[in-house]
């Protein structure tokens, strides 16, 4: 069965379409490329998915539970995390505490446990976690520097890194590559695959074609708001209206 | 019957003041995305230019009023230039510093004023004009109705009708977008702020006459304001002046039939719910970001 | 590091101070010395409000609440002050609880309007309603606690110094309370939302409940503090805590500063006490407090608290050092509306 079955979703601001009628479905262990010439929808698709955004028809079906219209953070608490395309972080808290906020969920306890210090289970559960989340990430060495501090990479793994606190089974990745020098680049390629084996689901929006085209088995292709071509990286690069809408939008 | 016909005719008076407040809120907040709690001291102080140079100096009233709504303009644009231009990027430092200029403008006018609070203004136009059988207007009340209007009518023939009213509302609507157009931003703030300002001067030197002038009259004029500025939509000026005739209607029959304080806080409470069932705000409508 | 070591010590000789003050001090000061209590607490638990990132025009009125509600609890229904007081906090947090369904449906600007709206629409409430709220002239001879020690006799709190002392500890308990509330895990998750709302619910953060407990909680510690008011002077009326008192708290929140804990306090220390010490210009009192907002706007972006960190700054850049490996002088100034656990 699907993992996230999107399934005709429409989704207008306005009258402006920005998703008309997109429907794919992604498989569990699966990183799935979504790309597309810019103001193509993709980032709409995301935050639709995530919970961010209701969409005006259609429905997210996740792990067979329809999703659409619920909440951002019921939606984590279910396994779907996404990232942000301009980086987001908690610019003003450290390294270490960014983290510690994306394991809110495994750490949640009422204000009088708070208080009277009654979490000190969860509490030590969410710092050992974020400590293996930094490990994972390779951000160890920087947590107590604040999140602003951090240069672009490290800003971008920090994101994925709170995103992973939160231990998703599907992670909706917003551009993790802009803005990087292909050894960043490379590095964070890694990363993604290392989160992939770890048991997380990726669905991928990215305009670095070569690393979509590296990462992904199998890739989904919007263009105004609607699904123009799907298959495997060669298929799609074959593919004659995928060139046209690029060399179009270009 | 006559009653209900004299309480329109009040209710009328008191929307054009109401829009000349909100009109002006609305303007500044639009251009600049500041929230000028100082707006009913600009009021107060348009009165007590006029209690200054009609009652104490004896200019004749017309001048008096002419001469409070070019000052107030002034303070306006002085407010901009020190208090709001270098908190652009922080509308919240804007509305704190409007907030201390509240106090200060409140202080000096228990200061000059003198320490006896009230001032009073005599009716610069005496008798009325009996409209109905029973139903009449005071002069005093249709000179400030008129001119009021007349401003209201000036303001929008300059906002809709000119080059520069329509930079002031490009502004309003995006002001990066204007940004780039070429327009100056700064102009079109000192603008927006010196006809905010000049608006409350006005209404506060028409009413001087027909009210008790004292250095806390603008707290009950900016809760009035902030009324119909946000039901109205607060970024709309058709939408403040239509709420304004409509509140004033509101607030004028309930204090007639019923209780002053009684319309405030119904007032109030409309308020909430506007905010509440159209809330401009980001947690309205979920677009988090 | 430094300030770590030093703190213990500094907090038990404070706590020495504060024990030993009431005694060198006149009436008159006694009673500042309650009242300036009383607002420490209004104080600190606005900025665990302002810890989410909202700034909120309702918060002396729900200090009003507690006063009205622990006078009414103790005047008509007949309980112990002892019981009343905290049951005034609870009316507060009660309201605060009811109003957060409104009001947490807007943010920014529109909170803060509605907040306003909110609060001058009780405060008018009590001026209507003489029955149960006394209109305009409020509640009048309300009691004060009574206890009786064993040995000791009945303890005198309509006297000054007795109630500073029964005003220290409870104010010193709900300090207690909310540095600890602020360091938890729950008080990250307040700031978290404050730097990045849609970033904490991207993580399963329930940002409205979050923001609505900060207000709860916060308006109980008011609450708490406009009931402790009440039984000491006396009286409850809707002009002790209208809109200019609002002001007041807001501007020794932005004035001593709202990065750290210790700001708001700091503020509404150093202010009341020079207000205390030019007693006779009490009539320039707001102008002066303009002024000093307004400076503090423009020269203190993180205030009063930030100040030796901006004179370390400067005396090392004269120095010549550069100011940037100073770690506390490279913090950029954070703007009004940056709350920080520190
Ligand atoms: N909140 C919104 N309100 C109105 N229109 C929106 C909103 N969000 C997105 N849009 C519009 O929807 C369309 C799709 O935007 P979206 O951000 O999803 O594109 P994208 O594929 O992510 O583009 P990019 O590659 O540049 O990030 C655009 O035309 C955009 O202007
Ligand atoms: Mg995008």
């Amino acid at each position: 069965m699907a993992l996230l079955e999107v399934r005709n979703v429409t989704k207008q601001f306005g009258g402006l379409t920005a998703l008309n009628d997109v429907s794919f479905a992604v498989k569990p262990g699966e990183i799935r490329g979504l790309i597309g010439p810019n103001g193509a929808g993709k980032s709409t698709m995301f935050k639709t998915i995530a919970g961010f955004y209701t969409p005006t028809r259609g429905d997210i079906l996740f792990s067979g539970t329809n999703i659409a219209g619920s909440t951002a953070y019921a939606n984590a608490a279910r396994g779907v995390v996404r990232t942000f395309q301009e980086t987001t972080l908690f610019q003003e808290m450290s390294v270490f505490e960014n983290v510690l906020v994306g394991c809110h969920l495994r750490a949640r306890s009422g204000v009088f446990s708070a208080l009277l210090g009654m979490d000190r289970d969860k509490r030590r559960e969410a710092e050992t976690r974020t400590a293996e989340v930094l490990e994972f990430m390779g951000l160890a060495g920087r947590r107590d520097q604040l999140a602003k501090e951090l240069p672009l990479g490290s800003q971008r793994a920090l994101a994925i890194a709170v995103a992973l606190a939160a231990t998703p089974k599907l992670l909706l990745m917003d551009e993790p590559f802009a803005g990087m020098n292909p050894e960043e680049t490379e590095h964070m390629m890694g990363l993604t695959r290392k989160v992939r084996s770890s048991g997380v689901t990726i669905v991928l929006v990215e305009h670095d074609m070569r690393a979509v085209m590296g990462l992904c088995e199998y890739i989904t292709v919007l263009n105004f708001g609607s699904v123009l071509a799907q298959g495997t990286p060669a298929e799609v690069r074959n593919n004659d209206r995928v060139i046209e809408a690029y060399l179009g939008g270009a | 019957m006559e009653i209900i016909l004299q309480t329109c005719v009040n209710a009328l008076v008191a929307s054009a003041f109401f829009a000349l407040m909100a009109v002006g809120l609305v303007l500044i907040f639009g251009v600049m995305g500041i929230i000028n709690f100082a707006h009913g001291e600009l009021y107060m102080v348009g009165a007590y230019l006029v209690w200054y140079f009609y009652a104490s100096l004896r200019w004749p009233f017309l001048v008096a009023v002419l001469a409070a709504f070019l000052i107030v303009t002034v303070i306006g644009l002085l407010m901009e230039r020190t208090l709001f231009r270098p908190m652009r990027d922080n509308p919240l430092g804007g509305l704190i510093n409007s907030i201390g200029l509240l106090f200060i403008l409140q202080v000096l006018a228990v200061q000059v004023g003198g320490v006896g609070l009230m001032k009073n203004v005599p009716p610069a136009y005496r008798g009325s004009l009996e409209l109905l059988p029973g139903v009449a207007i005071g002069n005093q009340r249709l000179v400030a109705l008129v001119i009021a209007a007349a401003l209201l009518v000036c303001i929008w023939y300059f906002l809709t009708r000119t080059k520069v009213g329509w930079a002031l509302r490009a502004v309003a609507q995006d002001r990066d977008a204007a940004a780039l157009q070429g327009i100056n931003i700064d102009r079109i703030s000192m603008l927006a702020m010196g006809l905010g300002a000049g608006m409350a001067g006005m209404a506060g030197a028409l009413i001087a006459p027909l009210t008790r002038v004292e250095p806390y009259m603008g707290h009950g004029v900016i809760i009035t304001a902030f009324i119909v500025t946000i039901v109205g939509g607060i970024g709309s000026l058709s939408g403040a002046v239509l709420a304004a005739v409509l509140y004033a209607f509101f607030h004028t029959f309930v204090t007639t039939y019923w209780n002053g304080t009684i319309a405030t806080m119904l007032g109030l409470l409309i308020m909430l719910v506007v905010l509440i069932v159209k809330p401009t705000g980001i947690m309205g409508t979920r677009v988090s970001e | 590091m430094k300030a770590a070591k030093l703190a213990i010590p500094s907090l038990v000789a404070l706590a020495v101070f504060m024990v030993a003050l009431p005694f060198g001090l006149k009436l008159h000061q006694q009673d500042f010395m309650i009242s300036l209590l009383v607002w420490v607490l209004v104080v600190s638990s606005y900025r665990l409000m302002a810890l989410t990132g909202e700034y909120s025009l309702v918060h002396v009125v729900l200090m009003g609440a507690g006063a009205y509600g622990s006078a009414l609890l103790a005047k008509l229904a007949g309980f112990s002050v002892w019981l009343a007081m905290p049951c005034g906090a609870l009316v507060a947090a009660g309201i605060a609880a009811l109003l957060s369904f409104p009001l947490f449906r807007m943010s920014g600007f529109y909170f803060l309007i509605g907040s306003f709206a909110a609060g001058e629409a009780i405060r008018l409430s009590w001026t209507y309603f003489t029955v149960p709220f006394g209109g305009p002239k409020g509640i009048k001879l309300i009691p004060s606690p009574e206890l009786t020690l064993p040995g000791l006799g009945p303890i005198p709190f309509f006297e000054p110094i007795p109630y500073y002392y029964l005003t220290l500890i409870i104010v010193g308990i709900s300090l207690f309370i909310l540095y600890r509330l602020e360091n938890s895990r729950i008080g990250l998750i307040m700031n978290a939302i404050h730097w990045r709302a849609p970033l904490a619910e991207s993580v399963g953060v329930d940002t409205w409940r979050y923001r609505a407990l900060a207000f709860v909680i916060a308006s109980f510690f008011a609450g708490l503090a406009g009931a402790l008011f009440c039984h000491y002077y006396g009286t409850a009326n809707p002009a002790q805590f209208d809109v200019a008192a609002m002001v007041y708290v807001l501007i020794w929140v932005i004035v001593g500063g709202v990065s750290r804990f210790a700001g708001p306090i700091v503020g509404v220390v150093v202010l009341s006490v020079l207000n205390e010490l030019f007693r006779e210009a009490e009539q320039w009192r707001p102008l002066i407090y303009g002024c000093i907002l307004i400076a503090a706007m423009f020269y203190l972006p993180d205030g009063l608290v930030g100040l030796p960190g901006r004179i370390r700054a400067w005396l090392d850049g004269r120095r010549g050092v550069a100011a940037a490996e100073t770690g506390e002088a490279a913090e950029e100034p954070a703007d009004l509306a940056s709350p920080r656990r520190r």
